[in-house]
């Protein structure tokens, strides 16, 4: 923890600078654009998990009138992928199927009654192959490969070790090894996936206006897939109904979408269903965890050994970077002096998982934090000690060369103790009640981008012209966790100007400089710190300006308030317009450009795939739950959530609060009712009805402590705040039920059959325990 | 899909929008959802899901929300139909508009104008509600970004400006 | 862009008996009211009327009278207007119960008692999209051959999860039909068959008008298990009306929902009259509800989960409605 921590006022909430669109309906998503004349996308998909395909005949469809466009695998032989090492998947596929839901052709049509009659006058002939559902049918030595250069089926084996294991199992006085299943989730953003794309074949130029969380990636995706230069190619970011990580990759839709438009010479909506929402996918993938830890009896850890296999889906996606953050994420929060890691990332034919908040590292945590709990249990240890004896020091290297210089978890751990009243009521909760807790953190940003290229990790021109205002373009993408928001505090804050005066232009591929985008919680640290540098630069040249018409040093003029003076003379004081105007003179507008570079020696290890995981900054969260367990029903509620997370410093508290509380209650989602299963492939829960996110009625107040760290490298010292108080909710429900009714529950969600089960289980056991006691 | 009895059939449709009265030829097949983006183009009233399941469409039909994505366009013949276009008047917000700004009710804001609406037509019927009654008000509207804490306090907010 | 719904026509009768002589020109026609149901499966394809009933626009439905001889409940009485109604709070607490627990809000606005006495029944092979059914090769419910939950069977499983019929049941509601062959009066009980294909016992063009309490009904409650504590269908639902007679049972009735293809009243409470309501007697209740309900794979909530949750809830309420 730095030296400062807690000593400086906390800073004043703003609302969201896009709030007003958003709260009149004015805001326009991607669907809510003008599409005039625009002609209906729709996609065929494939009915079977797994197949050749051996007949496609589009020619009624193409003949049907109304009909402009038919494209299929033929219209693109490029694969695509958000990984440049794992590109393994075609738009439309080409031979072969491998997931039900899988796009097989699409139809551009006058409307959706046309392109539905398409739809269904293409013929379809599929050769079915056998279709695996699980890592084991996967693995099994005569299945038959989904990618014909990876096998067993498997993506991808990580297989890392850090210090010695032996030696530190051997140092234990308890080891523990638990297996624990975490079902397969969905980011389920309330937005369904859009994509509007209009290819001008006049100027031979395509505009893509779309949900996309990474604008870059689709623009250079989409050059990829159509063959087209990328300099004729525009993304757009319209307003984004959520994301949570499932519009990081360049997704099927959005290429296809684009296809049509150029086979159709025009304008083309694709408006995926829910269903095909859910289907489309790219989230937590289902995990098997094996665990074992081994602690002294004062609860200091001496060596862990984790193995975790990912059930990816069908194709690469993002599961590489997936199955490495499981590994890597172990670290960074405690001081483990030794790990072994095994990681599986595992074919399966089912539609691609990808990432989802809190990218690999919650089921990971999940297993950590409910073992830690038992074990302490076991050792009458409690559960706040034991993770006190296993802080880190910052600054500090992990034994897996993460970079940790901010460390902020000593104070969450006191903060909710204190406010959950811990020491006063653990264990003294009437029945069916309990108390749980657990910890977690998560990266403000890859310190390694996933393309390298040499460019720095982020970018930010300034625009200011004759009328004062100072327009920020940033290509980071606001999809309503309030970074545009963050932008202009950090610019007017820098230029001291006031809030109102900046403009933030975000995510237009023709306009702003060119970003990485909204993923792995990067935007604060990396575009804040960038926004910062050229706010800085700004203010050096209008300091500059005032200098010399005060006819004073630069570092003689002060500025404040929109007004530079030298002194507190008010003949000598010039208002901003003033000095704007000077500075205009001769030159006319001006842009600064911002760059912010993570330096080499945090982007993680030398060993292979030693950059997942690496960041220059680790955000700390704590949380306690309390729950009531009926133990009739089985059900479960949580009644109050207390949390709080050290995101070094928080530029705008009143967002830092509404991510905390996000990120808390989807980790919630996970722990009590979502999940994605299938049937015979078919998605099981591809509703709103089905996958079941919690309503305003199963959601408990959740109470927020910020905690400040200052990270030395952070924007004002900020850190990452969306991510990291997720991965604690999990392990700290399934504490809390086991404080209420003594059930140790390995399997989420912690829904009431599962609950069921075990007490059923439990009453099982105890029968047969009484009956073999009667019986000697 | 079967094929149908007879021609789509369009009817002339009178109903109130957003307080004027207007007059629009529809299927007798749309839906109020599809009505409102398509043809009045107000798309503010927002698509969630494949069918009444997420509260995202709703708006107030004769001051009840309800979920316009399985209304019937032409069931709303002579009846009154408020969308979130219609609450901020003469350049102010509404009360919960402004609340939900103001205390972050809104994230992404997807779910923002179903949301406003649902608590719209609560506290037209019960301007000082409880808690409860506001999570009972708010429970088929789902939101995926905000854990429903601020959107709570925001209702609460604009219930005490309102008081 | 649009919603595809399948085309259809609409019809708006005035009365009861426009209503009826519409269904009798289109026999392939479908009664809507609040159409939260059928607009839903509408869209997903799975019912393509070719004419539309609207019912809304029927006064006679709407009736709700309250007198001597009890209460009288139109069929278009929205789920929302009884769930507020004082009397139904007060003198039918289970109906009440069952009401205001239905759905979300913007489903109990449009939702009425008719519809909701009429629910389709529910499978998770059933309340799936064209595309999904289609590459299931449909089921027996609808198009297929095959029941996906007990293939083996020769009939469909769907279940019936409409909240309003156990708390009706217990309450000793009759309903009234109005059909081409005149106006007939039934008992609730009488509606239902157990049978997820062909759940409902009325004749080809027939319509519910009004449901119909008695005056006095013993004390009663209702509760449902479901994931979500709201949106979502019960996965059980369990109604109970109690009679007592100082400490001993004067009457039990018992219903449930969610578990079979119908909402059914327990067999076998009438031999339970007289009884202390003990511990004995609700491990009793317990076992005559496990034996008697159904649950199927018709949800991805276990079976002998609803089965167990089933049971747990009826000596809950029971319990509850214990006199002091």
């Amino acid at each position: 923890m730095s030296v400062d921590a807690g000593t400086r006022p906390p800073r004043r909430g703003v609302p969201l600078i896009d709030g007003v669109e958003k709260v009149t309906g004015r805001a326009r998503y991607t669907a809510d654009l003008d599409h005039a004349g625009a002609l209906v996308g729709r996609i065929l998909r494939s009915p079977v998990s797994h197949g050749e395909i051996v007949g496609l005949d589009v020619s009624a469809a193409r003949n049907l009138e109304g009909v402009a466009a038919v494209v299929t695998g033929d219209d693109c032989p490029y694969t695509y992928g958000v990984l440049p090492i794992a590109m393994n998947e075609y738009p439309l596929a080409r031979g072969r199927v491998r997931y039900r839901g899988e796009p097989i052709a699409a139809v551009a049509a006058v409307d959706a009654e046309t392109a539905q009659r398409a739809l269904e006058l293409i013929e379809l002939k599929i050769r079915e192959l056998p279709a695996y559902y699980t890592p084991a049918e996967a693995r099994a030595p005569d299945a038959i490969l989904l990618h014909d250069n990876k096998p067993g089926n498997v993506e991808r084996e990580v297989h890392h070790q850090f210090g010695d294991i032996d030696v530190g199992f051997a140092a234990a006085d308890l080891v523990r090894e638990e297996t624990f299943s975490c079902a397969e989730i969905n980011h389920a953003q309330i937005e369904p996936h859009a994509s509007l794309s209009e290819f001008d074949p006049l100027t031979g130029r395509l505009t893509v206006q779309t949900v996309s969380q990474v604008g870059y990636y689709l623009h250079l995706m989409l050059a990829r897939c159509l063959d087209m230069d990328t300099s004729r190619i525009r993304v757009i970011k319209p307003f984004i109904g959520g994301g949570f990580g499932a519009r990081v990759e360049a997704l099927n839709f959005e290429i296809v979408t684009a296809l049509l438009a150029r086979a159709a010479n025009g304008k083309v909506l694709m408006e995926l269903s829910r269903e095909e929402t859910f289907i489309t996918h790219r989230a937590r993938p289902h995990t098997d965890i094996r665990l074992k830890l081994g602690m002294s009896k004062t609860g200091r850890m001496t060596a862990c050994e984790l193995q975790v296999v990912q059930r990816g889906g069908a194709y690469a996606g993002y599961g590489i970077i997936t199955i490495l953050y499981a590994g890597s994420l172990l670290h960074g929060i405690y001081d483990i002096p030794a790990a072994k890691y095994d990681g599986y990332r595992v074919y399966a034919n089912l539609p691609p998982c990808g990432a989802m908040r809190g990218h690999g590292s919650v089921d990971t945590r999940h297993a950590f934090e409910t073992l830690v709990d038992r074990m302490a249990r076991e050792l009458g240890l409690d559960p706040f000690a034991v993770r006190r004896a296993n802080l880190l020091h910052a600054p500090t290297r992990t034994v897996n060369d993460l970079v940790v210089n901010s460390y902020g978890l000593p104070e969450c751990l006191d903060r909710v103790e204190r406010a959950s009243g811990w020491k006063e009521r653990i264990g003294r909760l009437p029945p069916g009640k309990g108390l749980g807790m657990a910890c977690s953190h998560y990266v403000s940003g890859a310190a390694k981008p996933i393309h390298f290229t040499g460019e720095p990790h982020a970018v930010v021109h300034l625009k200011l012209d004759f009328d004062g205002g100072v327009t920020a373009l940033t290509g980071a993408a606001d999809i309503g966790q309030g970074s545009s928001t963050m932008v202009a505090i950090a610019v007017a804050e820098t230029l001291d100007v006031s809030l109102d005066r900046v403009r933030v232009v975000s995510a237009d591929t023709a306009v702003t400089p060119k970003d990485n985008g909204a993923y792995s919680s990067r935007i604060t640290f990396m575009v804040g710190n960038a926004a910062i540098d050229a706010a800085r630069k700004l203010k050096e040249l209008l300091i500059a300006t005032a200098a010399r018409k005060l006819e004073a040093r630069p570092e003689d003029v002060e500025c404040e308030n929109e007004t530079f003076r030298v002194g507190h003379g008010e003949q000598s004081a010039l208002r901003f317009a003033d000095v704007v105007a000077a500075a205009l003179v001769n030159e006319g507008a001006i842009t600064v450009k911002g760059a912010f570079t993570c330096p080499p020696d945090a982007q993680g290890g030398k060993h292979r795939g030693g950059a997942v995981g690496s960041t220059m900054g680790f955000s700390y969260a704590a949380q306690v739950v309390e729950v009531s367990v009926d133990d009739a029903t089985g059900q479960v509620s949580v009644d109050k959530v207390w949390v709080a997370l050290d995101c070094g410093r928080a530029i705008n508290p009143l967002a830092v609060e509404g991510q905390m509380q996000g990120s808390v209650w989807m980790g919630m989602g996970q722990a009590l009712s979502e999940e994605t299963r299938y049937l015979d492939g078919l998605p099981a829960h591809a509703s709103m009805l089905e996958y079941r996110m919690p309503t305003i009625m199963d959601s408990p107040p959740i109470e927020t402590h910020i905690v400040e760290s200052y990270d030395p490298n952070g924007p004002m010292g900020a850190k990452e705040a969306s991510e990291g108080a997720l991965a604690g909710f999990p392990p700290a429900l399934v504490n809390a039920i086991a404080n209420a009714i003594g059930i140790d529950l390995n399997e989420l969600p912690a829904t009431p059959d599962r609950i069921m089960d075990a007490l059923i289980e439990r009453r099982r056991k105890a029968r047969l325990s009484r009956a073999l006691k009667a019986a000697s | 899909m079967h094929a149908p009895a007879s021609e789509p059939k369009k009817r002339l449709l009178r109903l109130r929008l957003n307080g004027r009265w207007r007059e629009d030829a529809v299927g007798e097949t749309q839906l109020l959802v599809d009505y409102l983006r398509e043809v009045a183009h107000l798309t503010g009233t927002k698509t969630g899901c494949d069918g009444g399941e997420c509260g995202a469409c709703t708006v107030l039909v004769d001051g009840e929300a309800v979920p316009s994505c399985i209304t019937l366009v032409a069931r709303c013949e002579g009846r009154s139909v408020e969308t979130i276009e219609a609450l901020a008047t003469q350049g102010r917000l509404s009360a919960l508009q402004r609340a939900f700004h103001e205390k972050l009710g809104a994230q992404c804001g997807f779910c923002t104008p179903g949301m406003i609406m649902a608590a719209e037509a609560l506290l037209r019927d019960n301007p000082a509600p409880t808690e409860d009654e506001i999570r009972t008000a708010l429970a088929g509207n789902l939101c995926r970004c905000t854990g429903y804490v601020k959107i709570i306090e925001a209702v609460r907010t604009a219930v005490e400006a309102g008081s | 862009m649009s919603t595809l719904l399948p085309t259809f026509r609409l019809a708006a009768p005035r009365t009861v008996a426009e209503a009826i002589a519409a269904r009798r020109d289109h026999p392939a026609a479908r009664f809507v009211a609040g159409g939260t149901d059928l607009l839903v499966n509408m869209r997903r394809g799975i019912s393509s009327p070719d004419v539309l009933i609207d019912l809304s626009g029927i006064d006679a439905l709407t009736e709700f009278r309250i007198d001597d001889n009890g209460v009288t409940i139109g069929a278009g009485v929205t789920i929302a207007a009884l769930a507020r109604h004082e009397v139904i709070a007060a003198r039918y607490r289970a109906l009440a119960q069952a009401a205001a627990s239905i759905a979300g809000p913007g489903h109990r606005a449009m939702g009425t008692v008719g519809g909701n006495l009429c629910l389709d029944t529910r499978c998770i092979y059933y309340n799936q999209s064209e595309w999904w059914r289609h590459a299931n090769a449909y089921c027996l419910k609808n198009r297929g051959d095959t029941c996906h939950v007990a293939p083996q069977g020769q009939r469909c499983h769907a279940a019936f999860s409409g909240d309003l019929a156990p708390a009706l049941l217990v309450l000793g509601a009759e309903i009234d039909v109005l059909g081409e062959q005149g106006l007939r009066r039934l008992p609730l009980s009488q509606l239902y068959i157990e049978d997820g294909k062909a759940h409902l016992a009325l004749a080809d063009g027939e319509l519910i008008t009004a449901v119909r309490l008695p005056p006095a009904p013993p004390a009663s409650a209702y509760a449902k298990i479901r994931t979500r504590a709201a949106i979502d269908f019960p996965l059980a639902g369990v109604a109970v009306a109690l009679a007592t007679s100082g400490p001993a049972i004067a009457s039990l009735d018992v219903a449930l929902t969610g578990t079979n293809s119908r909402p059914f009243l327990l067999a076998g409470t009438d031999a339970l009259a007289g009884r202390a309501i003990d511990d004995k007697l609700l491990a009793e209740v317990d076992r005559l509800v496990q034996k008697q309900v159904q649950p199927m794979r018709t949800t991805l909530t276990s079976a002998n989960y609803r089965r167990v949750a089933a049971a747990a809830l009826a000596r809950r309420l029971i319990a509850d409605l214990r006199p002091a």
